[in-house]
């Protein structure tokens, strides 16, 4: 049988893709087209009539005050959080490396927060800020102390902590890997060339890991954009609705205000927003890959 | 032999997909067979064991299988993905305006029932009865009597407590003899806004109009008597508050457990919170009593009506209708539905004929005042996103971040965009 005729090829394609392709073409393309036909109506969620109202969800969404603030709110969120992920995992990946006694039981305990769902993550760690820690506090200061939940900047720095505390381990499996996919040849050839451990690490190791940034980078950035179940379980927008990030406004705006087609608008400039932001890190990322 | 294996695996794949798009629709659909399973969604949390109970006896006596669901969603927000995927419930129980905003579209109508003459609290919309009030709910402050008999020496009664300066001097007597915080607040925004915040505009003679000239600046809310009494009384729980300093992170659970356990003595709320205080050591002597203020034609008197709403999908088949009515009427009219309402939910029946006692001590309270009409209604009408954006407002004022003055200023400034729903 010929491989390279056409009809060959879309045979190979349908029978190993096709189930793939359709699925995502039901699941995630269709959706997607409809929820953006939405956003041209000021559907309620609920009516069964969906009127065209053309450009005004646009209009109001970005009229939104709050919106426009949340959003904000979720970019200084995600530096910090995307920050200090990657800083932390790096560091928890260099250390689980080096060789150190029992680094196979660090790994997996690192990886543990990860696989907690995000709703019950936030449930325990509220816990911990309301009760536990304010138990503490009282009970070294003598008076009542307040939990870091109750004020703005302190439940935006919970839910920073919560997000490094999940991802980190997560991020650190891949950073694992950089460091293991870097051949023992070329750093046993720098310190023969004269450097010091450190001068192979940023001179050697890191240039040779760019590809683990670039996706960690990646990874961190668009999931911090959307968080909504830390958000929703840990502070849930309080106090004072100052810690309401893009997804939890979006969603409360479609939903819980019934604005289903102002709030889908709202989500695809979130998309479009994360979209921008990831691609752009991804493709200054790749310029500089260097390979061995 | 190598054809074969695709060929198989081509036809495993299409099977699964096939099975993907059978799942879906029959998961999706309205389209289940006439007659086959009452479903009723329940958005009380506290009675869903009892509902769940209660589905499988009633399956059992009546021959109508019954499927109980619940979700922790807001009801709205619920209802609108159900719709959404096209998978309405025979019976949901929602909140009043829910009713409202749902009702025209979704709701049968239940105008030819026999209960709808037992009851004052059904909803109509354009002349339908289209809502079955549940249960009664009432707001008001919650005391320990108890604990405040342990503190004074003297027994509580409610009905000497009128006006703030009663409440302030009782609370002076409750610090003095060793008590050192009395009140609780509940920081959560539907009981700051929904509930407490609400009032303001209920207790006004006429809400609508009331609304309408913050609306148009023609009333100012700053200057109005009844916030101002109601605020009045506010500060004194606020300030009293065991958790003052953090009072924006207290947990529910923890002020209801210190209520319920005589830690405090007042708080804020709704005959719905015995469902929390029961799960804790409480103490026998509870009740509710109206809010003191200097409102006199206020200060006997709960607030509260009908509240949680039953209504049947007109999007079903018409059988599946009828089994809906008859389970609606077996809740008002049999024994068995009578003692689920009243004694297995503890709920405050809303329906004339229904003479059981109620057991709880907040239900009880509830169910004496609205006995002898000392009930003012709900206003059922406040946009969706009143209680969260006025909840996060009123946070400011309870963490002290605002003044009563800046309380009135933004929420004046809410009302310059919200509109009440349709009635």
């Amino acid at each position: 049988m010929k491989q390279n005729t056409l009809s060959y090829k879309v045979k190979q394609y349908l029978m190993f893709a096709g189930p793939g392709t359709i699925l995502f073409f039901c699941v995630v393309i269709i959706p997607f087209i409809y929820g953006v036909y939405l956003t041209f109506t000021s559907w309620d969620g609920v009516s069964a009539t969906k009127p065209w109202v053309g450009l005004t969800n646009y209009a109001a969404a970005f009229a939104d005050k709050d919106y426009w603030a949340a959003l904000g709110r979720t970019a200084i969120y995600s530096v910090f959080a995307v920050v200090l992920i990657n800083v932390l995992s790096f560091f928890l990946a260099y250390l689980v490396t080096s060789g150190v006694k029992g680094q196979n039981f660090f790994r997996s305990g690192f990886f543990v927060p990860n696989l907690i769902g995000g709703i019950v993550l936030g449930y325990v760690w509220k816990f911990v800020f309301n009760r536990a820690f304010v138990a503490l506090g009282s009970a070294i200061s003598g008076g009542t102390a307040p939990s870091i939940l109750s004020t703005p900047s302190g439940a935006m720095l919970a839910l920073i902590i919560v997000s490094v505390w999940q991802y980190a381990g997560y991020m650190m499996l891949i950073y694992v890997a950089g460091f293991m996919s870097v051949s023992e040849d070329v750093k046993e050839a720098s310190s023969i060339d004269g450097c010091t451990a450190s001068q192979t690490m940023w001179n050697v190791t890191v240039p040779l890991m760019r590809a683990s940034f670039v996706q960690c980078l990646f990874l961190s950035i668009t999931r911090c954009f959307v968080v909504y179940d830390v958000n929703l379980s840990l502070t849930k927008g309080e106090p004072f609705g100052s810690s309401v990030m893009a997804a939890m406004h979006v969603y409360n705006q479609a939903f819980t205000y019934k604005n289903y087609g102002l709030g889908q608008a709202e989500a695809l400039i979130l998309f479009l927003v994360c979209a921008i932001v990831g691609v752009t890190q991804v493709m200054i990322g790749k310029r500089g890959e260097v390979e061995a | 032999m190598k054809k074969a294996i695709a060929l198989m695996l081509a036809l495993v794949m299409t099977l699964a997909l096939a099975a993907c798009g059978g799942g879906s629709g029959s998961g999706g659909g309205s389209s289940k067979p006439a007659g086959e399973t009452l479903t009723i969604f329940n958005s009380k949390m506290e009675i869903q064991s009892q509902m769940e109970e209660m589905a499988k006896q009633y399956s059992e006596t009546k021959g109508v299988p019954v499927e109980v669901y619940y979700s922790s969603d807001t009801v709205a927000a619920h209802m609108a993905t159900k719709y959404a995927s096209n998978d309405p419930y025979a019976i949901a129980m929602v909140d009043a305006k829910d009713v409202y905003s749902l009702g025209a579209e979704h709701a049968a109508d239940l105008s030819g029932e026999q209960w709808v003459g037992d009851t004052t609290q059904a909803i109509s919309v354009d002349g339908k009865v289209l809502g079955f009030p549940v249960c009664v709910e009432a707001r008001g402050v919650i005391y320990n009597a108890d604990a405040i008999k342990a503190v004074t020496g003297k027994d509580f009664d409610p009905e000497s407590i009128k006006t703030t300066a009663d409440f302030q001097a009782l609370i002076n007597d409750l610090i003095a003899g060793g008590m050192a915080a009395p009140t609780g607040v509940m920081k959560e925004d539907w009981s700051l806004a929904a509930h407490f915040l609400a009032e303001v505009y209920e207790l006004q003679d006429d809400p609508d109009a009331f609304i309408a000239g913050i609306k148009d600046g023609s009333i100012k809310l700053a200057d109005d008597e009844v916030y101002n009494a109601l605020m009045d009384t506010f500060d004194v729980l606020k300030e009293n508050n065991y958790a003052k300093d953090a009072a924006i992170s207290a947990e529910r659970e923890l002020t209801e457990q210190k209520l319920a356990e005589g830690e405090i003595a007042f708080m804020f709320g709704g005959n719905w919170d015995w469902d929390v205080i029961n799960a804790y050591d409480y103490s026998e002597n509870m009740g509710m009593m109206p809010v003191p203020s200097a409102l006199s034609s206020a200060n006997t008197k709960l607030v509260g009506g009908g509240s949680k709403y039953f209504y049947v999908d007109n999007g079903v088949s018409e059988e599946l209708q009828q089994k809906a009515k008859d389970f609606l009427n077996w809740l008002v009219y049999e024994a068995d539905g009578q003692d689920f309402l009243v004694n297995q939910c503890n709920l405050v029946p809303a329906y004339s004929n229904i003479t059981l006692a109620v057991g709880n001590p907040l239900g009880s309270s509830v169910k004496a005042y609205a006995d002898k009409g000392a009930l003012i209604g709900n206003y059922n009408y406040l946009p969706d996103d009143h209680y969260a954006k006025c909840g996060a407002i009123f946070q400011k004022y309870l963490a002290g971040q605002i003044d009563r003055a800046g309380l009135a200023e933004e929420i004046t400034a809410y009302w310059a965009t919200a509109e009440v729903g349709a009635h």
